[in-house]
């Protein structure tokens, strides 16, 4: 039998649809990205004399400072344009427990991301937990719409591949602000980028129906995502001297607490139960 | 063979090593029964009676009498305290005040219905930190501690750690950052700090 290979076979391009055209339109912003870093350059070390300042600028380890800012108030002039306005909306219209079990569906929906991660950090208790909660909440909470393994016991925490790459012992890396991603760096883009491919959900069927759902997924956990930081946010742009050295701090700091309370968590895997048996008398 | 001396030397060290421990854990309880007061107070301050003037009248006074203000204040500043003079010291150390006030006073609204629960405690960054989970009605529970030094017997706060997110450095690289693009002037500082609390 001859297997259907012709259909996906690229079929020669019409005029139209050359490798150019696609890039034609990207040409405008690429090539102003470019110019941008080229502008923005590096950030400008202290004098080497200043021991202090040159402690400080080691420190604070944004070597692409000038970029990062701009790729910032970009993102800031988004945001303050359209993704806030929009989660400020789906805060005030939709009613608590909708908004709750549309997160709790999303996180449920990246419960096999958060496995896989918490099986490559060698951590058997967060992955039990993770997996309890994806096969109570998938069944007994309905698709994921009721948290019922939290009130079983079983948390939720989170586990990406960012932190998988720090318990292997990959450091962070410069700081990174992305466009559209936001706050990051090395490890965490690429984090995010391993996490993808680790969904089952990338991967699973084609058509436009499974394209819409995995739209509305992204659309709903990046407006879900900024609900939840929605009041925090608020509160930086509205204190804070300079907004984007504050979330610079707060986002490594949250980061490296997460990391740490997966490094600290080691539960043993035995029923706790067992721990209280007096030892065994030594011969 | 361990002579007399050796051997008085052990009971020595080790008897230091005893009370050093002993006081660390009496500074642990200290600390533990401090918070735990301390958040009671606050949680009776925010959900008891009184107008909202009562209440900010009520919350600063528990703030000065348990956070060390002025040490936080000069934390934050970091190298640049040493650049600043006295005056500018004690201007800062003022307005920094004022900030954390209203930082504290203008949400206290936002805070009625809320609740904790202790947990553990252990030395850490200076002091001793003691876990708390505090839950706001229609909001995830948080965790937080209160990092407590026990300095000469009366315990201040020095510290919250947010989620893992410390206020204390999260405002000293903001306040470095400022300086740094103003060539490290601290009367510039001070003047954006007036003009955040006025």
């Amino acid at each position: 039998m001859q297997m259907p290979i012709r259909p996906i076979l690229p079929t020669a391009p019409r005029p139209s649809e050359d490798r150019r055209s696609w890039v034609a339109p990207l040409r405008g912003p690429l090539l102003a990205a470019a110019a941008v870093l080229l502008l923005a350059g590096c950030a400008t070390p202290p004098p080497p004399g200043d021991k202090e300042a040159v402690a400080e600028f080691q420190h604070t380890n944004d070597p692409l400072e000038p970029a990062n800012r701009l790729f910032y108030a970009v993102n800031d002039g988004l945001d303050v344009v359209f993704l806030r306005p929009v989660a400020l909306a789906y805060r005030n219209v939709l009613p608590d427990p909708v908004q709750r079990g549309v997160h709790n569906v999303l996180t449920n929906l990246s419960s096999p991301v958060r496995l896989a991660n918490d099986m490559m950090q060698g951590k058997p208790r967060r992955a039990g937990d993770t997996l309890v909660r994806f096969v109570v909440n998938t069944t007994a909470g309905v698709v994921g719409i009721f948290d019922v393994a939290d009130d079983l016991g079983y948390k939720y925490h989170d586990s990406d591949f960012g932190m998988t790459l720090a318990s292997w012992g990959v450091g962070e890396g410069p700081y990174l602000f992305l466009p559209v991603l936001g706050p990051s760096n090395p490890r965490d883009a690429t984090g995010f980028g391993v996490d993808i491919a680790l969904d089952p959900f990338t991967w699973v069927g084609k058509g436009s129906t499974v394209s819409n759902l995995y739209i509305t997924r992204t659309g709903l956990s990046a407006v879900d995502a900024r609900v939840g930081v929605l009041d925090d946010f608020d509160k930086i742009r509205k204190q804070a001297l300079d907004p984007y050295a504050t979330i610079r701090s707060v986002y490594r700091q949250y980061r490296g607490a997460k990391i740490k309370a997966a490094e600290d968590d080691n539960r043993a895997t035995y029923p706790s139960a067992w721990k209280q048996q007096p030892p065994a008398a030594s011969p | 063979m361990p002579t007399r001396r050796s051997l008085l030397a052990t009971l020595l060290v080790g008897g230091v090593t005893l009370r050093a421990t002993a006081a660390r854990a009496d500074d642990a309880t200290t600390a533990k029964t401090f918070v735990n007061k301390l958040l009671q107070d606050l949680i009776n301050v925010v959900n008891g009676p009184g107008s909202a003037d009562q209440k900010r009248a009520a919350l600063q006074k528990l703030v000065d009498a348990s956070v060390d203000v002025a040490g936080v204040a000069r934390f934050c500043l970091g190298r640049f305290w040493r650049q600043a003079n006295a005056q500018q010291q004690a201007e800062y150390v003022a307005l920094f005040r004022k900030v954390l006030m209203n930082n504290v006073t203008g949400r206290v609204g936002e805070y009625s219905g809320v609740s904790f629960t202790m947990g553990s405690s252990q030395a850490r960054d200076g002091g001793i930190a003691v876990s708390t989970t505090v839950t706001r009605p229609h909001n995830a529970p948080n965790t937080v501690d209160w990092i407590v030094e026990v300095a000469g017997g009366q315990p201040k706060i020095i510290d919250v750690v947010a989620e893992g997110t410390s206020l204390r450095l999260t405002q000293r690289s903001d306040y470095a950052s400022f300086l740094g693009q103003h060539n490290g002037d601290v009367s510039v500082l001070i003047a954006a700090l007036k003009r955040q609390t006025s």
